[in-house]
């Protein structure tokens, strides 16, 4: 057959790689940055653009997207060429594709830099930026399957099953999780909301891995690996397996990030078993890859390239084992919040992704640059220093993990929380953080040296632009011989058929975790006495939202003891349906303000210490790492958007009275002038429209809705007449009064119900209003706020009163009459 | 495993009839100890569902904490002191102990290192009290808060009796005129 003559495209390899190499430095540095400010609180540097909350999710979206963004594109571009025998679909797309996606990265860093975040992990970046994302992500999509078609290969290899997987599962990802009304260019609000908008987040976030840090490493190794090792791969069925099997189920792992919080019990299920049948399917990656160099490790001895990827790929192997493990509920509450994520992260990152990258780039750029690498030994030193690196980062972390998690749950002989100032368990942990940043200046020294190396081998050698190739155009085979070919043997030559085949497997388990969620009711009990946000508490959140917070406080309480004594009562669904988006965080560098408005909850601050505490967190905790946010006092919040705000909202479904957008600036400024009252009383003056204001109602919102434990009503008492009251005397009643007594009234009455301080005895022949039993159901009924006491009709039924009242009278002053 | 690396090596034969760009594949069966640990990990994956949601075995999240929190309550019996017991202290070794209670509590952040007061809270070692200067007052203070006004309430974080030791130590101070006193709030004292 007669040979086709075409060109590759090397020009645009060697663009994504440069990009690669100079975005990773970046992304390191930020890194390294972070780090610093976590043991140092100086390196926020006082301004509002280089504070935490905005660094953290430049650092991880430069590393995920920039780094190993572009070096996945370098990579695919380069192989898929070869591996299909021919050039890239359109030149045109590949250059948009290029250049659109420094241009999202560009602005990316920007935005986040001027305080401008979703606050969706992994996900933050705003509505304009998601939609180029999107057109970009379908430029690549469509110039990588425009090329399969047009292949001169009959047979598409397994690295280009791992990039389709790749391109249509962040597709379907990144198009569900950004569904966002949009406010203004700036700001959007997820429609999501609470539980629904974690489970579909952590869907996306959790995916995010599978199919930008996963996949498509996995479709790199399977060309990369077994060129540089000159090995035929080890097992085609174990790569067909593992393939269909990863994609899959990986769509059903996400709630796995959201256990023990505010999600159904079968949603978390889903999340812990279908992590732990994910193992085998990850090692199948892993041994494939190892088992693949079997008779080439004489060659990993001597080569850089085959040494990264070995790294890579047992890093990976663990990774995908501890994965699993802290999946498992009992593990989760030990890993989840601690350093244990962030050192779990740390080996994936930067062994697995950054050793396939490094390896990759050594072995192609002197391919690309017909040359040599500048030098070998400068590579090998790399290798060390960056292997060496993953450990100093990671061990420090596992145990300060561990040492945070001791501590949190420890208790003293007499039942109170040992450490109940969550600081003293952050302090303990920063010598730690100091170790880490050792870690993170090695892996960056390594960096370097890279750069170092490969620029000189650049320098020394050319890049052919188009480089000429011949191979026979593809006479397709017709259909399926069942004898000679099996059907997925069929199928890789059918490649839009295996790609819909794909999509389907992604498809299932995104659905069965996401429709229930949104569309049965049952899933997110209502709780009736939880309101929307006050047109101020939703600025003072929608600041909370852009500044980043999330990336150091929670706002999810989970079922521990030692959670709800710190923290307050857990979370529950339905206290966040109005959350748009929802705000759980994933690391707790500070303490969880879920409860942190409920006025009596160990959470609870006045608006003088938030003002405080926001102008200068070390001058209320000299031990704090909190950045300052003195700013806050000085901006103006943007009254002319609060309107489409509450409409906003409203289209969301948020139960704000009709109109209630004409009234919501109104309503704000009366709301704002109560907190600056409250602040003058301590001597502080400020605006009603600074920030700072709406700061500080936001914080008074956190969890106040819930108020005490919920209440059952069980039947409603008729009580014709006060005096006719009859006492319920059956061991049932009794209890239930006992319960509410011991939860509410023994705060100032005690335990014995002998009256702490000033508040009244009930066990003595005295009483204050009367001691009959209509007389004390009224006093609790109708309080008596003068001296203290508080009226609990509203939060008790009649029948509980009823029972509280006959516990006091038959239990508590019977007691005493007996003696 | 060298067993079997070497026989692989000699199975060169189960190279497979397709190359792409130079790479060739074998036609390895997958290892049976990786096939093991799916079909394994499959069968706990229904056994955990089956153990929570079909045969109801397995506690839900609520009923878990439950379970747990009676446990921890049974394990700590938290008692409240009758207050019959709650007079102040006046000997040295329980205001030290007061003393140290202030510091670990950080009372200073809001009361200053000598009880002169800030920004926040009021001056402890003045005439005049917001809540009442007995000592019955100081401890509810302590031990309730008063939250609207920013005092946290202790009762989480202490029990009766270091409550009465760093109340015994709080009304010690009185009188003691330290520098940057903060202003006199709430009502005067009734000697």
């Amino acid at each position: 057959m007669e040979n086709q003559k075409f060109f590759y495209d090397n020009k645009i390899v060697k663009l994504f790689l440069l990009a690669t190499i100079i975005w990773g430095v970046v992304g390191v540095i930020v890194g390294l940055l972070v780090a610093l400010q976590l043991a140092f609180p100086f390196f926020n540097f006082g301004l509002e653009f280089t504070t935490f909350g905005r660094m953290r999710p430049l650092h991880t979206n430069a590393i995920i997207f920039a780094f190993v963004g572009n070096a996945i594109f370098g990579g695919v571009y380069y192989s898929l060429q070869k591996l299909l025998k021919a050039r890239m679909f359109n030149d045109t797309l590949s250059k948009i594709h290029f250049w659109g996606w420094q241009l999202i990265i560009v602005l990316a860093a920007v935005t986040f830099v001027l305080g401008i975040s979703t606050s969706k992990e992994y996900a933050e970046l705003e509505w304009p930026i998601d939609i180029l994302i999107t057109i970009v992500w379908v430029v690549f999509g469509w110039n990588m399957i425009g090329t399969i078609v047009k292949r001169r290969v009959q047979h598409i290899y397994a690295a280009i099953w791992w990039y389709l997987a790749t391109f249509l599962g962040v597709a379907i990802l990144h198009v569900v999780n950004s569904f966002a009304l949009p406010i203004s260019l700036t700001k959007s609000y997820s429609i999501y909301a609470g539980a629904q908008d974690a489970v579909v987040q952590w869907w996306y976030g959790h995916n995010a891995v599978a199919f930008f840090l996963t996949t498509p490493f996995l479709g790199l190794m399977y060309y990369y690996l077994p060129k540089a090792a000159n090995r035929p791969i080890y097992s085609y069925k174990l790569s067909i397996i593992h393939f269909w099997s990863l994609i899959f189920l990986y769509m059903w792992a996400g709630p796995h990030h959201l256990l023990y919080q505010a999600l159904p019990d079968w949603a978390q299920a889903l999340g812990v078993t279908f992590s732990i049948m994910l193992i085998a399917p990850s090692w199948g990656g892993m041994i494939n890859g190892l088992l693949t160099l079997r008779g080439a490790w004489d060659k990993v001895r001597d080569s850089a390239v085959l040494k990264f990827f070995v790294v890579a790929v047992t890093a990976y192997g663990m990774s995908t084992f501890e994965g699993p493990m802290m999946s498992l509920k009992s593990v989760n509450q030990i890993t989840h919040f601690t350093d244990w994520t962030i050192a779990h992260t740390h080996i994936a990152g930067m062994g697995w992704n950054g050793g396939l990258v490094f390896g990759m780039l050594y072995w192609i750029i002197p391919r690309l640059f017909k040359t040599k690498l500048f030098s070998e030994k400068l590579a090998n030193a790399h290798f060390w220093i960056a292997t060496l690196s993953i450990l100093i980062y990671a061990i420090p972390l596992y145990w300060a993990a561990v040492t945070q998690w001791l501590m949190l749950r420890e208790y003293t002989p007499e039942g109170f929380l040992a450490y109940p100032n969550f600081l003293e368990t952050l302090t303990q942990i920063l010598p730690m953080y100091t170790i880490r940043i050792i870690g993170g200046t090695m892996f960056l020294i390594g960096f370097l040296l890279m750069v170092y190396n490969l620029f000189k081998t650049m320098a020394a050698g050319s890049v052919e632009a188009n480089e000429a190739a011949e191979a026979p155009a593809l006479v397709s085979q017709g259909s399926r011989n069942p004898v000679t070919e099996t059907i997925h043997r069929w199928m890789e030559r059918r490649a839009v058929r295996f790609s819909i085949w794909v999509f389907v497997a992604l498809a299932i388990g995104g659905a069965v975790e996401i429709i229930p969620m949104i569309f049965i009711k049952s899933n997110v009990p209502t709780i009736d006495s939880v309101k929307p946000y006050t047109p101020l508490e939703l600025e003072g959140r929608d600041i909370y939202v852009s500044e980043g917070c999330y990336t150091c406080h929670s706002q999810v309480i989970r079922p521990f003891r030692w959670e709800t004594d710190r923290y307050g009562e857990y979370s529950k669904i339905g206290e966040f349906v109005y959350d748009h988006p929802y705000q759980w965080g994933s690391r707790r560098t500070g303490p969880d303000l879920a409860r942190a408005g409920l006025i009596g909850g160990p959470m609870y601050k006045n608006a003088a210490w938030h003002y405080n505490h926001f102008m200068d967190p070390q001058k209320m905790n000299e031990q704090s790492i909190m950045p300052n946010y003195a700013w806050f006092a000085k901006k103006e919040i943007n009254l002319d958007l609060i309107p489409n705000k509450i409409r906003a909202m409203q289209t969301l479904g948020v139960p704000y009275e009709e109109g209630f957008d004409e009234f919501a600036v109104d309503d704000l400024m009366k709301q704002a002038q109560t907190i600056v009252d409250d602040l003058k009383n301590s001597n502080i003056e400020i605006e009603p429209t600074k920030q700072m204001v709406a700061m500080i109602a936001y914080m008074h919102k956190l969890g106040k809705d819930i108020g005490p434990p919920p209440v059952e009503i069980v039947e409603t008492l008729e009580i014709a007449e006060p005096e006719e009251l009859e006492l319920l005397s059956g061991e049932e009643d009794l209890a239930a009064g006992k319960a509410i007594f011991a939860t509410t009234c023994v705060v100032c009455h005690g335990a014995d119900g002998k009256g702490i301080a000033t508040f009244p005895d009930l066990t003595d022949e005295e009483w204050l209003t009367g001691s009959s039993p209509s007389e004390v159901y009224l006093s609790i009924s109708n309080g008596n706020i003068t001296k203290g006491m508080i009226p609990y009709k509203d939060q008790y039924s009649e029948k509980q009163i009823t029972q509280l009242t006959s516990y006091i009278l038959l239990t508590l002053n019977k007691n005493e009459d007996s003696k | 495993m060298s067993q079997e690396n070497k026989n692989s090596e000699l199975h060169d034969d189960k190279l497979m009839d397709h190359e792409y760009d130079g790479i060739k594949e074998l036609d390895n069966p997958p290892p049976r100890w990786i096939m093991a640990i799916f079909y394994i990990t499959i069968g706990w994956s229904i056994l955990y569902a089956a153990y929570f949601f079909w045969l109801k075995v397995g506690d839900d999240q609520d009923a878990e904490y439950v379970r747990k929190s009676q446990k921890h309550e049974q394990k700590f019996q938290m008692v409240n002191m009758s207050s019959d017991d709650l007079v102040l202290l006046t000997d040295a070794e329980a205001i030290d102990e007061g003393k140290a209670i202030y510091g670990e509590m950080n009372c200073f952040a809001c009361h200053g290192m000598n009880g002169e007061g800030n920004a926040i809270g009021p001056n402890l070692t003045d005439e005049y009290s917001i809540s009442g200067c007995d000592f019955k007052s100081v401890f509810n203070i302590i031990k309730n808060g008063n939250p609207a006004k920013g005092m946290t309430a202790f009762k989480g974080q202490l029990s009766d009796e270091r409550i009465q030791k760093v109340s015994s130590y709080v009304i010690t101070l009185k009188g003691t005129n330290p520098a940057n006193a903060k202003a006199a709030q709430g009502e005067k004292c009734e000697e």
